[in-house]
């Protein structure tokens, strides 16, 4: 076995709130030509007609207001510029005309081709550039968030293109190591932001669940589970502790709050050495929340559900056999090579998480879905012979 | 003004929110890069809800008519909750009776 998996005993997964690939990280593509991202070139058409290119002019807050639609038909019209046809081809020519319906403004709609400065983003740049960064980390569905991070949890949506509540009709990653005697957890922000994982897991098995001063705890104290899986602060609220500033990112929120809140779990890991030398992190979006990217999502192995019009309000019925839009995904640890790219030959959905989860701690397991079984797996990414001991660490 | 455009946090607030690099021994090399804090204007509890926390609501209610009776509900309407605050609050209620375990422990020093 590779030196890094076998002292690998650790997964973190931080899943971020809708941002695009293009948009965080698209401006790479000056530092590094292999990053797959925007070079100026990459254009919709407005309402008007008017090529409207991909620009670094996108903004911490107060910009992608109103909330651009992520629900399943925007991004249908992002992805595929309103053709529903049988043949049609993903063009990525829709975003603009799409947000263009939020507020009838042709000058507004423009700003969702927007993208950040590498300057703008010192830990994703920082991370990204140290790390690994992926090419091709799409969402597993392209539509909005609970059912995109079902696929994290449990391989799957079972059906759901929405936010509806739903009901598993199989195991999800936790409950998957708990029957293995595995520790596992979810870490939410604060009893304020709680989880996104409500009815499933955190309604029946709240024993799953801790906070993140329990994770920041847990990484002091080296009693880490073997993996974590952590979310952000979901909205601006008082606590206790005084005023929490949401750090998910989703728009309106503050970006740097967001970037705050990933060099804080960073900063947790990497200050406990034993610690560090054993885990690998995942920082993750659940979906591209209606921002622009230039990459057309590929096919994907379907998982077995289907969801017809009148979930999918088109005309069609969705078969899951379409991967979501790209979004970004970076993997740390001391075991990767510094400025590794993972090419875009290789594909990777939310799917990979559990997927990777299971073949390290668990082994061969056959009750995943077809599209967990298909999905590409990351830890071939520890490649290196002996850790690293050059690394980043942040401060304000 | 710095380059992105904040005023330069205060004292107290770079206290409250603000992230001190760690010091790693040993034969570590570790460059330390500087990030901001965001502004205080970035703060907004009047902010409506998104359509995200709208579905967290809705979730959140769900759980707690299955799991709490009737009289032990928080009791709000979800239509009468309108901004981040409003859910903040609501969300924290329910999760308290959830997961007590979440509740955070106060950092003041017990006085003797």
């Amino acid at each position: 076995m590779p030196p890094g998996l076998d002292a690998l005993k650790h997964i973190v997964v931080l899943m971020m709130e809708n941002r695009s690939f293009d948009h965080m990280l698209g401006s790479l593509k000056a530092v590094n030509q292999q990053i797959d991202g925007v070079d100026g070139t990459q254009y919709n058409l407005d309402t008007q007609g008017n090529q409207v290119f991909v620009q670094p002019l996108a903004a911490f807050q107060s910009q992608l207001d109103p909330d651009p639609d992520h629900a399943f038909p925007a991004v249908d019209q992002q992805i595929f510029a309103g053709d529903q046809s049988p043949t049609r081809v993903a063009t990525m020519q829709g975003f603009v005309q799409n947000y263009f319906q939020q507020q009838q403004d042709v000058a507004h709609s423009q700003k969702i081709m927007y993208y950040f400065s590498a300057d703008k983003l010192p830990v994703l740049t920082s991370l990204a550039t140290n790390f690994a960064v992926f090419n091709r980390w799409f969402a597993s569905i392209p539509g909005p968030t609970i059912c995109n991070r079902a696929f994290a949890h449990y391989g799957t949506s079972f059906g759901q293109v929405g936010m509806n509540m739903f009901y598993p009709q199989g195991k999800s990653i936790y409950e998957r190591l708990q029957d293995a005697g595995i520790l596992a957890k979810l870490y939410y922000f604060d009893q304020a932001s709680s989880t996104m994982e409500v009815v499933n897991l955190f309604q029946h098995q709240p024993q799953l669940f801790g906070t993140y001063d329990q994770f920041l705890a847990d990484c002091k104290s080296g009693m880490l589970p073997a993996y974590s899986f952590i979310e952000p602060n979901y909205t601006d609220h008082d606590s206790d502790d005084g005023e929490q500033l949401a750090s998910d990112q989703h728009p309106d929120h503050n970006v740097q709050a967001g970037e705050l809140y990933i060099a804080s779990v960073y900063n947790a890991i990497v200050s406990n050495p034993a610690l560090w030398a054993s885990t690998v992190l995942l920082v993750v979006y659940d979906e591209h929340g209606g921002i622009f990217d230039h990459v057309p999502p590929p096919a994907c192995t379907p998982d077995g559900h289907s969801a017809g019009p009148a979930d999918t309000q088109l005309t069609y019925t969705f078969n899951f056999d379409r991967l979501g839009v790209r979004v970004p995904a970076i993997l740390i640890s001391p075991w990767i090579p510094k400025g590794t790219v993972v090419g875009t030959d290789r594909v990777f959905e939310h799917a990979s998480i559990p997927a990777t989860v299971t073949k390290k701690f668990i082994g061969s397991y056959t009750a995943s879905t077809a599209r967990e079984q298909g999905a590409q797996t990351f830890l071939d990414l520890l490649s290196l012979d002996t850790p690293r001991t050059d690394t980043v660490v942040f401060n304000t | 003004m710095n380059e992105a455009g904040n005023k330069p946090a205060s004292k107290r607030r770079r206290k409250a929110i603000g992230l001190r690099a760690p010091k790693l021994g040993g034969d570590f090399t570790a460059i330390p890069i500087h990030i901001l804090i965001p502004p205080a204007t970035a703060m907004n509890k009047n902010r409506p809800i998104s359509s995200l926390i709208k579905a967290q609501l809705l979730h959140i209610q769900h759980a707690e008519s299955a799991r709490l009776p009737k009289d032990k509900r928080v009791g709000v309407k979800l239509e009468d909750i309108h901004t981040e605050a409003e859910a903040a609050a609501y969300i924290a209620a329910v999760t308290r009776v959830l997961h007590p375990q979440g509740r955070k422990r106060s950092r003041r020093k017990p006085r003797s």
